[in-house]
Parts: C-alpha cells; sequence; structure tokens
C-alpha cells in the first residue's frame, strides 16, 4: 500500500514507460475479445490547465461483460477550494477531506490498465485532463487513445438518417434511446457505468457483428 | 466501489430487498452486467445466477415449448445451481435488454447465509419443477381454508367513518376490514377503496363505510379447499375474500395469505388457465393436467379430494373458454347459466370423465338468442374437447339444440320427468337431476333447482320410480364364485367398477337427497345432509360414504396406474389384481350397496 512512496525515489516517468510498454491490441482484434477500460472524470472545469480533477470513476469490461468487482470511485485531493463546480458533481470541499492524493490515483490506473482500450462519453475532456495529469506528475504523458461513445452514438444516428442536436448526445438521453436504465449523472462512477452500457448497447447494435478494433477505432473518429 | 443504479435495483428485487446497504453492495461485486440483443441465445451451462434486469427473455423446453417469459426481476440459473443438474432448456432474448450475472460462488455464500434467501431460490424451483416435472416433495395439494386462516374476524359497522375504519385497519395491521350490520356480513373495505373511493374522489373523513364499501362481496365457506378461494379471486379479479362458517362471516383471507401458504400446488395451474387469451393457450395448459394427475398420485391425495381437484380444473376451463367465447362474440343478448351435470356437478370427475352440460336462458332460444347461444355453446363443447374433456357420446352438451332451454323449458322437461315417469325415460334423465352453475347467473340456476326439488320432494309416485331404476342394476354379491363380468367394447372383461359400484351409490343418494329437497350435490355432501337432517340413518349413511371413498379409490388407483403405463383408462377391474385386503373391502362394499338398495325399496315402495 506504500508502493506510491516508492513511487517517488524512482524516476518520474517509469510509471509511463510502462504503460507504453505495453501495446494496443492489434486493430484487427475483434471488439467481443477486447478488454475496456470505461472512464469518467468530474472535474473543477472545462480548462485542463487551470481546473483540476476532483474525482475519477472506472470499470472493465471483458468479453463484452461489465465486471462490477473491478470497478474504482477515487476521490482526488484538489489544491483549491472545488467552488461552484459543486453544483454538478455534487462533491463539495468536506467529501473530499478523505480523499486520494492524484498521483496514487493515475499510478494505479496508469499500472493496472496498461494495453486496455479506453472509453468515455465525450472523451475529449478525459484525455485532455489525463494528460495534463501525467504532464505534471511524471513529465511526460504517454499519447492517450480512446473510443468515444459520444462519437459512435452520433455515428449512428447520422447513419439513421437523423436531425441531431448537441443535447441528444448528452449521456442521459443516450441511456433514454437504448432503453438503459439511467444512473446518477455527474458521478464519476455512475457516469462510467452508464458510459459502459451505452457501449454495450452500441456494439450489440452495429451492424456488423464481427467489428473489429480498427474500425470501431474509425467510427469513434467520425 | 457500488454503483447506485445496480444496489437501488437489487434492493427492490425479492429475495435480496431484506439485505442491509452494506450486504448489497458486497454483492454487488460480485456482478457483471451483459446486454443481449433479441434472438441472442444466453449461455444456460454457466454456474451463476441470471437476474434480468430489463428486456425480455423466452425460456424453452428442450421440446421447444415455451415454459416462461423472464423480465425484471425474474431469475435463471438457479436450478442448475441448486441441483447440479443441466436441464436442456434454451433461453433466447425477445427484446433487448441487460441482465446481472451473479457469480455461483456469491450465490451459495448468500444462500448459506440468509435463509431467506435459501427458501427463496428453493421454492421457485420446487414451482418450476411442478410447471412441467412431476418429481416433488411434502406438497400439501388439499389445504383447506381452515388450515391456513385464522378466526381473526376484524370487522365495522356501515355506520362508522371510514376514518375510523381507515384507524382500525392501522390498529390491526390489516389491508381489508369485514362489514358487519347486527352480525351480519354486509360489505368489506379495503385500502385500495380508501384511495380509490375516498382520497382520489375527494370524499371527506366523515364519510360513512357504508358509502364506499362493496356490497355482498363474494365469500367462501372455511370447509372449502384453498384452491377454490384461489379460483374466486382469480375469476373476479379480487384479492381479498370474506371466510364464512355456517353462513357467518369468520375472517377474512388475501391474495397475499394464499400465496404465502402455498408455493407449490395445482393452484398454480388454476391461475394459468384464467390468464390464457386464446383456446390454444388453454389447451398448453391442459396438458400439465397429466403431470399434475402424476403428482397428485405421488401425494397419494385420496380419491375424492383428487376429483374434486380434477372438476376443478374442468370448471375453470369451461369458465374460461366462456370468457373467450364472449371476447369473440360480444356481450350475451340475455342472461344465461352454464349447467354441468353428472359427475362434473358432483365435484367426483374421474379421469375419463367426458363433457355433461347445457345451458340455461333467462329468454326463449329464438332467433338472434339462438344463435348467439349456439356459437357460444359450440366453442366451448369443442375448446373443452381440445382440452382433453372429450365430447359427451349421449349428445348430452349445451351444443345440442334440446340442451339449451330457458328457465321455462326446462322447468316443463322436468315436470314431465317427475310428474308422468316412466322407468326407462328416468334411466335416461337421472344425469339430469345432478346439476351445478359452473358460469353465468347463479340467480337463475338458483331458481331452476329450487322448482326441481320442489317438484321432487315427496313426491311419491317419481321416488318409487326413480328408486326402481336406482335398483336396476346391482352389486356383484357373490364375488368370487359367480362374478359378474362385463366386456366393453374392445371385448376386455373385467369388473365394471362405476356401473356396479360407484354409480349404484350415487344414484341411491340421488333418490334420498330428491325426497328430502336438498340442494347438495356432492355424494359425500349428500350423505352428510342427509344423516344431518335425519333422513337417512347416519350409520348408513357413513356404511355408504366409506364404501363411497373405498371404491372411489380403487378406480383412482387404476386410473393412475393405466396413465402411467400408457394404457387407455377405463373401470373394468381384473379382480385377480386385487390384494387380499382389498378383496375384503370390495365385498364388504357390495354388501353395503346390497343392504342399502334394500332399505330404500322398502322405504319408497312403502309409502305409496
Amino acid at each position: 500500500m506504500f508502493d506510491w512512496l516508492k513511487l517517488k525515489k524512482e524516476p518520474v516517468h517509469a510509471v509511463v514507460q510502462q504503460f507504453e510498454l505495453v501495446a494496443w491490441p492489434s486493430p484487427d482484434t475483434p471488439v467481443s475479445q477486447c478488454r475496456f477500460l470505461v472512464l469518467d472524470i468530474e472535474t473543477t472545469g472545462l480548462d485542463a490547465k487551470n481546473d483540476h480533477i476532483v474525482s475519477i470513476g472506472w470499470l472493465l469490461i471483458e468479453h463484452q461483460e461489465i465486471n462490477l468487482a473491478q470497478a474504482r470511485h477515487v476521490l482526488i485531493k484538489t489544491p483549491v477550494s472545488v467552488g461552484q463546480s459543486a453544483v454538478f458533481h455534487g462533491l463539495h470541499d468536506k467529501d473530499l477531506s478523505e480523499a486520494q492524493e492524484l498521483a496514487e490515483a493515475i499510478t494505479e490506473l496508469l499500472q493496472q490498465y496498461a494495453g486496455a482500450v479506453f472509453v468515455a462519453h465525450h472523451a475529449s475532456i478525459e484525455q485532455k485532463f489525463l494528460t495534463m495529469a501525467c504532464q505534471r506528475l511524471y513529465g511526460r504523458s504517454p499519447k492517450f487513445k480512446f473510443i468515444d461513445t459520444m462519437q459512435l452514438e452520433w455515428q449512428r444516428l447520422l447513419n439513421q438518417g437523423k436531425v441531431i442536436h448537441q443535447r441528444d448526445l448528452r449521456l442521459p438521453s443516450c441511456l433514454n434511446r437504448h432503453h438503459l436504465p439511467q444512473s446518477q449523472h455527474h458521478h464519476a462512477l455512475e457516469d462510467a457505468f452508464s458510459c459502459a452500457l451505452l457501449l454495450l448497447s452500441q456494439l450489440k447494435k452495429s451492424r456488423d457483428q464481427q467489428m473489429t478494433l480498427g474500425e470501431l477505432q474509425a467510427l469513434s473518429r467520425g | 466501489m457500488e454503483i447506485s443504479e445496480v444496489i437501488k435495483f437489487l434492493a427492490k428485487t425479492t429475495p435480496f430487498n431484506h439485505l442491509s446497504q452494506a450486504e448489497l453492495a458486497q454483492l454487488s461485486k460480485h456482478i457483471s452486467v451483459y446486454y443481449y440483443q433479441a434472438q441472442d441465445k444466453v449461455p444456460t451451462n454457466g454456474r451463476r445466477l441470471l437476474i434480468v434486469r430489463t428486456g425480455v427473455f423466452a425460456l424453452y423446453s428442450d421440446q421447444q415449448q415455451l415454459l416462461a417469459k423472464l423480465q425484471e426481476g425474474d431469475f435463471y440459473g438457479y436450478q442448475l445451481l441448486l441441483t447440479d443438474l443441466n436441464d436442456d432448456d434454451l433461453l433466447q432474448c425477445d427484446e433487448d435488454g441487460l441482465v446481472y450475472w451473479l457469480a455461483g460462488d456469491m450465490f451459495h455464500h448468500l444462500r448459506h447465509q440468509f435463509k431467506n434467501v435459501d427458501l427463496f431460490f428453493q421454492r421457485l424451483f420446487s414451482r418450476r419443477l411442478h410447471q412441467y416435472k412431476e418429481q416433488q416433495q411434502n406438497s400439501r395439494f388439499t389445504l383447506k381454508l381452515l388450515d391456513v386462516v385464522h378466526a381473526h374476524k376484524i370487522a365495522i359497522s356501515p355506520e362508522q367513518t371510514v376514518q375510523q375504519a381507515a384507524q382500525l385497519m392501522t390498529e390491526k395491521r390489516v389491508s381489508s376490514l369485514l362489514v358487519e350490520d347486527a352480525e351480519k356480513l354486509v360489505g368489506i373495505i379495503t385500502d385500495r377503496d380508501l384511495r380509490s373511493r375516498v382520497l382520489a374522489e375527494n370524499l371527506p373523513a366523515t364519510s360513512l363505510v357504508s358509502q364506499i364499501m362493496t356490497r355482498q362481496p363474494h365469500t367462501i365457506d372455511k370447509n372449502a379447499y384453498l384452491f377454490e378461494a384461489v379460483q374466486l379471486m382469480s375469476r373476479f379479479n379480487i384479492h381479498h375474500l370474506p371466510v364464512t362458517e355456517h353462513g357467518v362471516s369468520f375472517s377474512m383471507i388475501t391474495a397475499t395469505d394464499i400465496i404465502r401458504a402455498q408455493q407449490d400446488h395445482p393452484v398454480y395451474l388454476i391461475g394459468e388457465i384464467h390468464r390464457q387469451q386464446t383456446v390454444d393457450g388453454l389447451e398448453q395448459c391442459s396438458l400439465h393436467i397429466h403431470e399434475l394427475v402424476q403428482t397428485l398420485g405421488k401425494q397419494q391425495v385420496p380419491a375424492n379430494e383428487a376429483g374434486h381437484i380434477m372438476t376443478t380444473i374442468t370448471d375453470a376451463l369451461t369458465q374460461r373458454l366462456i370468457k373467450l367465447a364472449i371476447l369473440q362474440l360480444g356481450e350475451p343478448p340475455c342472461v344465461f347459466s352454464w349447467l354441468a351435470f353428472g359427475s362434473q356437478a358432483r365435484m367426483d370427475q374421474s379421469l375419463n370423465a367426458d363433457q355433461d352440460n347445457a345451458l340455461l336462458l333467462e329468454k326463449e332460444p329464438k332467433g338472434e338468442i339462438e344463435d348467439y347461444f349456439s356459437q357460444l355453446a359450440e366453442f366451448v363443447c369443442q375448446g373443452l374437447a381440445r382440452c382433453g374433456i372429450k365430447l359427451c357420446p349421449g349428445n348430452i352438451m349445451a351444443s345440442n339444440p334440446e340442451l339449451r332451454l330457458s328457465l321455462k323449458g326446462w322447468s316443463s322437461r322436468f315436470a314431465r320427468w317427475i310428474n308422468t315417469p316412466t322407468p326407462q325415460a328416468l334411466l335416461n334423465a337421472s344425469i339430469y337431476f345432478d346439476l351445478r352453475v359452473i358460469e353465468g347467473s347463479r340467480g337463475l340456476f338458483n331458481a331452476l333447482q329450487q322448482d326441481i326439488l320442489a317438484k321432487t320432494a315427496n313426491n311419491d309416485l317419481f321416488l318409487l320410480h326413480l328408486s326402481k331404476t336406482a335398483q336396476e342394476r346391482t352389486a356383484p354379491l357373490g364375488f368370487f364364485k359367480n362374478f359378474i363380468l362385463e366386456q366393453d367394447g374392445k371385448h376386455k372383461k373385467g369388473l365394471d367398477l362405476k356401473k356396479r359400484g360407484i354409480s349404484l351409490i350415487t344414484d341411491l343418494v340421488r333418490v334420498y337427497t330428491l325426497a328430502a329437497g336438498i340442494s347438495e350435490v356432492n355424494t359425500r355432501q349428500r350423505l352428510q345432509a342427509l344423516a344431518a337432517a335425519h333422513m337417512m340413518d347416519s350409520r348408513d349413511s357413513q356404511n355408504l360414504l366409506d364404501a363411497f371413498d373405498v371404491l372411489a379409490q380403487l378406480r383412482w388407483d387404476k386410473h393412475l396406474q393405466e396413465l402411467q403405463q400408457g394404457h387407455d383408462v377405463t373401470n373394468l377391474l381384473d379382480p385377480a389384481v386385487l390384494s387380499a385386503l382389498q378383496r375384503h373391502q370390495l365385498k364388504d362394499c357390495f354388501a353395503v350397496i346390497h343392504e342399502a338398495q334394500a332399505a330404500m325399496r322398502y322405504r319408497f315402495s312403502r309409502e305409496l
């Protein structure tokens, strides 16, 4: 449990190096065999440079099953007050008193899930904050590749010839459209769970049941 | 870390709803979530519990027969986890949905830790077995109301206010009250009434109970079988039933009480029957009768109770078919009563019973009324035939226009038999004197029954002739030496248990009952009523009752055996297969019948 103490003595980018050593699955891997890490990050704002991560939630999908045993929800110590952002994520300063250091959480994430395909809804936020966190913690960040369920949904609706509004792509609207149970929105783990359910449904609904990771990535890029 | 959505769902799903938040959190860690799309096959050989979260899943037997549709909160996989035996079931997704897979280890852990979780799955398992397998243990098919309800009468007066009713319900922690006026049951009131008839209607708390109560509720005697209560509840879609003792209210039974009282019962078949929307569905249901019979046999349910259960199922099939016919044909043009004769009326139906039914109509069967009921009768009789209740070879069926009569028509037909009796006419007509209403107007039926009893009671000439026809056949006394064997159509020889035994008692008891003007139809109840009314010596009545039970039991056991061996069910008994004890009993039975016939001859001839 004191692993993180040791880490500080080692070269800072060891974690990054380790992470980068494990390659992504090849693009012709069927999505049914991919290991997905579904991630959601709650922050004090949208600017990765000036705002801070307040919580991270994640869970693992293997063989198209969400494994709840591996679900994690980590509150992060912030250097400043969460202030007005509490309105969204419901986390107030007092809740964060038992929070972990950001380094601890990011290290755990990178060490355990190297080689997993990262997934998020509106993934650019997660990508920016994660990259920024790594740069600050290790001096350099791995290049994070994400599958974005919002992009997938946009593609799906586009293929159906539908007129798409921005609000149709919000997570609760997507859950509704897929007849999936609603969770508490803006809670990192609950949102990660919702995003995972959405991904399972999207994968099943795709016309191509033998879809490969490469094809999924292409869809996700839009 | 747990997902609140998962915890919330588990917390409202029986049997996990009793677990604490911490226990649920622990449980959720052993769950994985999978999304199925319609047409996907769900693996059934994994050793884990499937919990349906959303969507619909269809379960088929290895014979492609639809066993169940699983929906939110339903389970699968406990069968394999509990028994280690794999069914060749097919589970297929009907509508896209999520399932939670609970790891097998956790399932067993929960069962060991929480008794109610274990009990729940055990019961779920045995009920499912009951649906399509025979093996079963410790179930009680013949619970009576008095086995499950206690003299726990909570009553209120119609003059009290609804607020007082609500207070009494709260204080006694019940969901319904009997409403009694001077010790007489006049209605019931339920917590639902308080909601929908008081609050929703904006009535003041000072409103009187009499304003909102359900008047003249259906009731049931405490000696009735529990499945009869279910029958009533399913038929009329009610959840509260006052229980009476000698016509006075005694207690209340609710649907929940019944579910609690019995987890594995023919009740499920009856409930299923009342849920069917098509004749095809009923036919499917009736396929389970065979298994039910086997289970009754294994349980060694006495023949008279088994006969009662079989009759209740026929009643339910008839009632459901009439409902379906009305759905198809529209509302009937006049009030009617669907009548059953013979063994269905007496509630001692055997496994080879055929149909004996008729229609009693409020108006003369002419024009559109005749058209309507002719179609309804055809629908019901053919439907019953599809469900395994054979068409009557003697055409005693409502589909026969001669058996669709108005009250006047039936009354004059009975009058003809009663006032100008000839032995031959009566021989054919005796079956009509055992009648019971199955569906439709009870009042119309009561009018006919009272009319018949008024004509037969103390009608010496009629009773003389009826008693003569009842003596036409005798019991084989010289049983072992000159034993009379009859042949059936296929030239099999044997002793006809019905013709030479059971029917003799039925016929004889009918004569006494009609003489006394007693309205009971069931032979055992008739015998008890006759003794109670001192119309028959109580020892004679008891002897006949015992003989009747022995004969009925012999026939029932024989039928069960034939059914198991896949033979035709017949009433012809080969005396060689009897044990020594059975031979003695049979001999005694025949002696009892012989004496009773002699007493009847003496009684009804002398009075002329």
